[in-house]
Parts: C-alpha cells; structure tokens; sequence
C-alpha cells in the first residue's frame, strides 16, 4: 500500500475490453396462435414490465395520425370500463401504462408492482380487447392535441424535423407524412376500431415480459392471448419513388437560434455495410467528443449540442446530422459540418481516435445491457429486426475489427454531399 | 431496498457503497454540496457554468472526455438550486479509470481561459435552446422572482440573465472551485460489480490524499412569509395561454415533506387524479393540467400548471382549480389516500431499476441526512394520514401564500 495517497496521476491506469458479452437467454414460449412471448427474469426489485407489441405503426394505416389515435386512446374507455375508471384501476394499483407508436410499430406497456399484477393485468387485456373510443373522449384527444401540435409548430427543431422526414421520403410517404391540425377533424370511432380490429387483433408480433414476474404471471399472459384470439401479422410493403436530395429552408423569422437537419436516406440493419457505417457515425457525431461536437460545440461554441445518428426501419433506414445554432453562425455551423464531412472521405481516422470509439461503441452496448427492462429492449429489438442473440458478438467483433481505410472508404461512398437533403429552420 | 455501507475517508469524503453483481458496469456518483442557491446574486448562473468547466480538463489529465470514453465509459452531469451532480458508468474492468478522472478534477482543474471561453458560449446557447427560444421557455426565469424575494432560489439554476455568464472570469471560476469543490464537501456513491474491499482501496488511494478545506457555513437569508397574493400578467406570441401557480411549502428534510407529496399527488398524480378529472376530462377546460412539489433543501414550492383551451376564459380555469384546492381541504377518502400511498411505493420501486439511479439515489439521500432514507421511505408514506394531508392543504393553499403568473397568447 505503500503509493497509498500518492497515486501516479500523470498516466492512465490500465484499461480493458470485453472478448464477449453475457447476454442472458430469454425465456421463450410460443402460443397457439405461433405469437412469441419473451421472459426475461433480472433484477433485484419486485416489480414486472410488460409489454405488447404490435404491427400497428404509421405504416399500416392509410391516414394520418389514424395508427397514433388508436394508439393513444386505448386506455380512454372500453365497452365494459369507462376511461376515469381505466385510470382509477391502474392508479389504484400504483400501476403505470403506457403507449408508444413508432413509425412501425405500435405498444403498450403495463409496469407493475408484483403484489398487484393479478389486479392490473385484467384491465390492460380489457383494453387492449375492447376498446370504444367513445367521441367525447376523441373530442378532447382532438382539443389536446391540436394545441400540443401549435406549440410544437413554434420549436425550429420540430419545424426542422417535419421538413426533413417530407424531404426525405416525400409527403405521401408513410415515414413523410406530417401531422397537420386537420387531421385531428378526421378521426372518429369508426374508423379507430376498424383499425384496432385489424391492426391490433390481427397484428400481436411479441410480448416481452421484464424483472421478476411469478410463474403464474407468465402463465395468465399466455392463458390471456390464446383465449382473445389475437393472430400474428407482419408488416406490410409500401412503395413509392423517393425524392432526390434538396435544400429547404423554414423560415422563423423570431428566432433566436436556427435547427439545422443534414441527412441522406441510407440503408437497413442487414445491409453488410451497416457496421461500419455505424463507427463511422460514431466518429462524426454519435458521441460527446466526437467530431461535430469537438468543433462546433467544444471548439467554436456555436451550440449546446450537435449530434449525427443512423435510423433503421422496416422499408428504409436514414443517417442525419441535427443541431441548434446562434442564427449569426448559422452559414458557419453548416459550413464546419461539410467540412467535416470532407475530413472523413480524405483523411484516414488516427489510430488513437479509431480505438477510443471502438472501445466507447463497446461500452454502450454493455451499458445497454444493463438491468431487466435494459434487456426487455434490447430482445425487443432483436426480435424485431429477426436477429438471435449472437448478433451482439457479431457486432462486438465487427465493430473491433474495422479498419480506418474500411471507415475512410465507407465515408467516401455514403457521405457525399450531393446526395445529402439539408434542412434549416430559423432565420 | 439498497444495500450498502458507508465510510469515511479522513479527509472527510463520504463513500457509499452498493454491490450488485449482476452487471458487468460501474456507477460512479460524486454530488457536490454547491448549487445556485449558493451564487452571489450579481453572478448568478455559477455553479452551472462550473459543471461545465468540470469537463474542461483537470490539473494532471488535459481531458476528461478521451480517457473515460477510451475506457468504455460514459458520463454526464446536472447542476439544480441546491447541488451539482457528477455521474459516470463504466465497464467494471475499466472502473479505476473512473477513480483516476473523478480525483483528479477534484484535486485541481486545469482552468484555461479557452476553455472557459468556449463553455461561456455554449452555456449561452443552452440558456437560448432551452429558456429563450422555446415556447414558454422562460416561465421559471419570471416565476422564481414572484416567488420568492430574499431566498437565492429567485433565480433559476441557469442565471438571472445572460450577462452574469458572458461576464464571468478566470478568477472568479477559480475562486468558486477554491470555496466548494473538496473531498468534505462531496459525497462519493459506487453501484455495480465492485465489492466493498475494493471500493475502498481505490477510494484511499484516488481519494485520499486530497486535502480537505473549510467549507463556508451556509447562512441563507430565509424567505419571510407571503402575506398577500401575488399577481403577474404576461403576455407573449406562444399559441396557447397558459396559468402557473406556486405556494411556498417546507423541504425535503421537514417532517410535512411525505404529506405534502401526498396532496400533491392527490390532486394530480395520475390521470385519476383530481385536477385531471375535473378540469381536463369533466370540464374540459385544460389540454392538459399538473401539480407538484419541488422538493428543494431550503423551504420549496408547490407548483401548478394549467394549459388552457382554447377560448376558455382563464378566471373560468382559476374558479375551477379553486373549487378543488378548497376540497382536498376537509375531504380526502380512505381509498384515495391508499392509492397515491400505492403511487409512491411504486415510483420507489421503479427509480431503482438502474444502477446509476441506485448511486443517485444513494448519494442524494446521504444529503438529506442517511443514506438509508431510501430504504424506509415505504415507511414514512405509510405513516401519512388523511388528515394530516388536509391539515397541510389548509396551511398551505391559501391566496395569501399564493403567486399567479398568467402568460397569454398574444395574437
């Protein structure tokens, strides 16, 4: 112990990588109707997360907001509850539910504590069942979200965000779709349970059940979807021609700072370029000492904050580029972003800075392993994407292994900035 | 429940430790005793713009950021009125990297007039992003002033106004770090796979040998009792207008804190909630309403927020929330009172999924005096009855210890 108190400060202390992850195995049951059900037993509280998931997304409906509406309202009253009840019930129980729609897919979750599960489950099955979407309730769904919509309407990120995803896919597009305030006035009982009669029960792709459900708790799930008859469905194709790239500015004439969208339509998980092109997004802009966030933020100090992602989906994935900058610095801030750009399609990535995101893509994924419902997401998107558990191996070496020349070749191809649509909304 | 042990080091720095071996990742967790209300108010705005400087480098390593990301690991930070907070999580392999980045910024920081620059300009971008240039972004920045008059929670954690940031220099960072960033002014929480033996080898060894210093003794002025309504009327280009309203209320640390919550949580915990109920359902005359508790060391706040529909009149909005407030007065049920009991043990159970949150909860508990307040807040809930909610909704809920600010839509 004799440096006790007196440590070397001056060099890092040794570090390591994993050779490979744990991922736990789920336990897998498969019901009559061929519907996959995922249990995975983790933690140390007495709680159990349990979530629906089904082919309901935007992309399966014809009309606008129809896929968020049928969503959103399930707990506002069914034929044998009336909403104040659904939420009296669940918040009795202490219970918490949730809805969440995806340009995909759509869910609920039901979070619980233990003790009260038997109680909670029965009005989620109910819910989920038979729903009525009574009018006065989409009335007010209706009053809710236009004036949520006219708040967001005034946000140059929102703005900028709408603008990109019509660029992108155009406007026809179920991913380019933008929710407009009329499209509330186009929602109504009717068409909510056509939906939900074909989307939800006919649309069940998984349950994942998360923390420490009991024995029976699992059973009583199975038990539920065997009995209501749910049946499997997957998503459906949708083709149309996609726009070229553009530019397109959103004018705000009162703002302070002005969004910035940069992006390009890019490919799916599978594609065989998918894990590189994820390093070198990383480099750019996946992380906080990446490359736009070094310049722009920690260099220049044009921003709070800028970052780069890769998006995958059912019909076509998306690479984007977006921040908020001082509306002085704008054309600066788009400039730098080029330019950096431009440094990765010349330029190899130093060895150093190719390790240290490495090892930090590493640390992420063990980070997202962390705790039962961590888990309950990452299966959720294996089974999603029909990936099995060795994927995370895979991406482990894949993300280890690549070179910079593979990094430098891949920017060379995918980032082009003729091929790239740029947004901006602001002044 | 949380299970862990404390030590101290002889420099004063109290170490919380909870082992959890099922995860392959560390939290490490440093809260510093220092927050807004600690600022001079000619230069506000402070503590957050330190947090910043934090990751600036410190006196032996050039950067924060490379190291930790080089090791796996992944960090962030949040500065409130009261304290500013420090976490990281990081592969267990790797978790003496933690220790050697965390000591070292708390040893001595690098303190460059670049990097105070550069942070400088982003603080005022995020004061623009976030308080400015967002719809109602500023509502804080108008309500803490209405507030409260003496108390240094009149200012938000951000700062009064951008100038006390463009203005501040290296002295006066330096100073702020001299009076507050030391080992007895800090508490230090490690969550995951790291048993105790070895949490306080690296704790001795990383930790130890910092000096510790005399902490200035907190002489806040208290905030005098409201004695009449206060009234503030705003009117900006937002599309909806909407009502704020506040109450002062006790701390964290006062025995009224669970029954406070509670109230809180009666009136609009929930879409079965009261608030929510009557005037978002029933009346329709909300989008959408809520009600809470700050929750600050020093004497807080209740805060409300209604966002008003559209060609509702707002006297309409504050008849109605009246009418309720004056309820939950004398009549609270038994099944009510079991169901926001119900609430709380839940969001209990649910904040400790993670083991950053386990660490955070750790630390912020060992404030408030015990780290093991967080494992008998079951209890204290339990104890709550109806009538003292009620009693508490009386003293507390009245126009005289009450602030409006009204932000209409301007159009």
């Amino acid at each position: 112990m004799q440096h006790t108190n007196h440590p070397d400060r001056l060099h890092a202390p040794g570090i390591a990588t994993p050779a490979d992850f744990h991922f736990p195995d789920a336990e897998k049951h498969i019901t009559q109707q061929g519907i996959p059900v995922f249990v995975i037993h983790s933690g140390t509280q007495e709680v159990v997360k349990i979530e629906f998931v089904f082919s309901a997304g935007n992309l399966s409906s014809e009309i606008p907001l129809l896929a968020s509406a049928a969503n959103e309202l399930l707990d506002e009253g069914t034929t044998n509850y009336t909403s104040a009840e659904l939420a009296e019930a669940l918040d009795y129980y202490g219970a918490y539910f949730q809805t969440e729609s995806t340009p995909d897919y759509a869910g609920i979750t039901l979070y619980s504590l233990n003790k009260f599960v038997d109680q909670t489950l029965p009005y989620v099955a109910d819910l989920l069942l038979h729903p009525a979407y009574p009018a006065k309730e989409i009335e007010t769904y209706s009053i809710q979200g236009k004036q949520r919509l006219a708040v967001q309407l005034n946000k140059v990120d929102v703005l900028a965000r709408r603008a990109f995803f019509s660029t992108l896919f155009g406007e026809q597009h179920p991913y380019g779709r933008v929710l407009q305030p009329e499209h509330y006035d186009t929602i109504t009982t009717e068409n909510l349970k056509e939906f939900h009669s074909k989307r939800y029960k006919g649309g069940l792709k998984a349950v994942f059940v998360s923390g420490l459900p009991g024995k029976n708790t699992v059973q009583r799930i199975l038990h539920f979807i065997d009995e209501a008859g749910f049946n499997p469905s997957e998503l459906p194709d949708f083709s149309s021609s996609l726009p070229g790239p553009q530019k397109v500015f959103v004018p705000k004439p009162d703002a302070m700072q002005s969004a910035i969208r940069i992006g390009r339509r890019l490919f799916r998980r599978k594609h065989p370029d998918y894990f590189t092109f994820s390093v070198l997004n990383t480099i750019l802009g996946g992380y906080f000492g990446s490359r736009l966030m070094s310049n722009i933020r920690e260099d220049k100090g044009y921003t709070y904050g800028i970052g780069s992602g890769v998006v995958s989906q059912h019909l076509d994935g998306y690479f984007f580029i977006a921040t908020e900058v001082g509306a002085d610095v704008r054309e600066a801030a788009v400039g730098e972003i080029y330019h950096e750009l431009k440094r990765l399609r010349e330029e190899a990535v130093p060895e150093g800075e190719l390790t240290l995101v490495k090892n930090y893509m590493t640390g992420a994924i063990q980070r997202s392993l962390d705790g039962p419902f961590a888990l309950a997401e990452k299966q959720k998107m294996l089974h999603l994407n029909n990936l099995d558990s060795s994927y995370l191996n895979k991406q482990l070496f894949a993300i280890q292994s690549v070179t910079a020349d593979q990094i430098r070749y891949c920017a060379e191809k995918y980032l082009q900035e003729r091929d790239f649509t740029e947004v901006i909304a602001g002044k | 429940m949380i299970q862990f042990e404390r030590f101290t080091l002889d420099n004063g720095l109290v170490v919380l430790v909870h082992e959890d071996t099922s995860t392959p990742l560390v939290a490490m967790n440093i809260l510093y005793k220092v927050g807004a209300r600690d600022e001079d108010e000619h230069r506000t705005g402070f503590a957050h713009l330190f947090e910043h400087l934090m990751f600036g480098g410190s006196v032996n390593i050039p950067s924060y950021d490379e190291p930790l990301q080089l090791a796996g690991g992944e960090n962030n930070a949040f500065t409130n009125n009261d304290i500013t907070n420090y976490y990281l999580t990081i592969p267990v392999q790797n978790l003496e990297t933690g220790f050697w980045l965390e000591s070292d910024r708390m040893l001595s920081l690098a303190f460059t007039e670049k990097s105070l620059e550069v942070q400088r300009s982003v603080v005022v971008e995020e004061f623009k992003q976030r308080y400015l240039n967002q719809p109602y972004g500023d509502v804080w920045l108008k309500l803490r002033p209405l507030s409260y008059k003496v108390h240094p929670y009149r200012w938000a954690t951000i700062g009064k106004d951008i100038s006390h940031i463009e203005e501040a220099t290296l002295e006066d960072v330096k100073s702020f770090f001299k009076k507050w960033y030391a080992p007895n002014n800090a508490i230090l929480s490690i969550a995951g796979n790291c048993s105790i033996a070895r949490a306080r080898e690296l704790s001795e060894k990383w930790f130890g040998g910092i000096p510790s210093v005399q902490i200035p003794l907190r002489q806040l002025p208290a905030e005098p009792q409201q004695k009449e309504l206060r009234e503030e009327e705003v009117h900006a280009s937002v599309p909806n207008t909407h009502l704020y309203m506040t109450w002062h209320c006790c701390s964290r640390a006062h025995e009224d804190f669970y029954a406070t919550d509670l109230l809180s949580d009666i009136l609009s915990r929930g879409k079965s909630s009261r608030l929510y109920q009557s005037l978002v359902k029933e009346q329709q005359l909300c989008t959408d309403i809520s009600f809470y508790m700050l929750g600050d060391l020093d004497a807080s706040l209740l805060y409300l927020e209604a966002r008003i529909v559209q060609g509702v009149a707002m006297q309409e909005v504050e008849d109605a929330i009246a009418v309720e407030l004056e309820k939950v007065k004398t009549d609270i049920t038994e099944r009510e009172l079991t169901k926001v009991k119900n609430k709380a043990e839940a969001s209990n159970a649910f904040s400790e999924m993670g083991i950053a949150n386990k660490a955070l909860n750790l630390a912020y508990y060992e404030l408030l005096g015990d780290a093991s307040l967080c494992n008998s807040l079951q209890e204290k809930y339990a104890e709550v009855t109806a009538d003292h909610i009620m009693r508490i909704a009386r003293e507390v809920l009245t126009k005289e210890n009450c602030s409006i600010l009204r932000y209409h839509a301007a159009h």
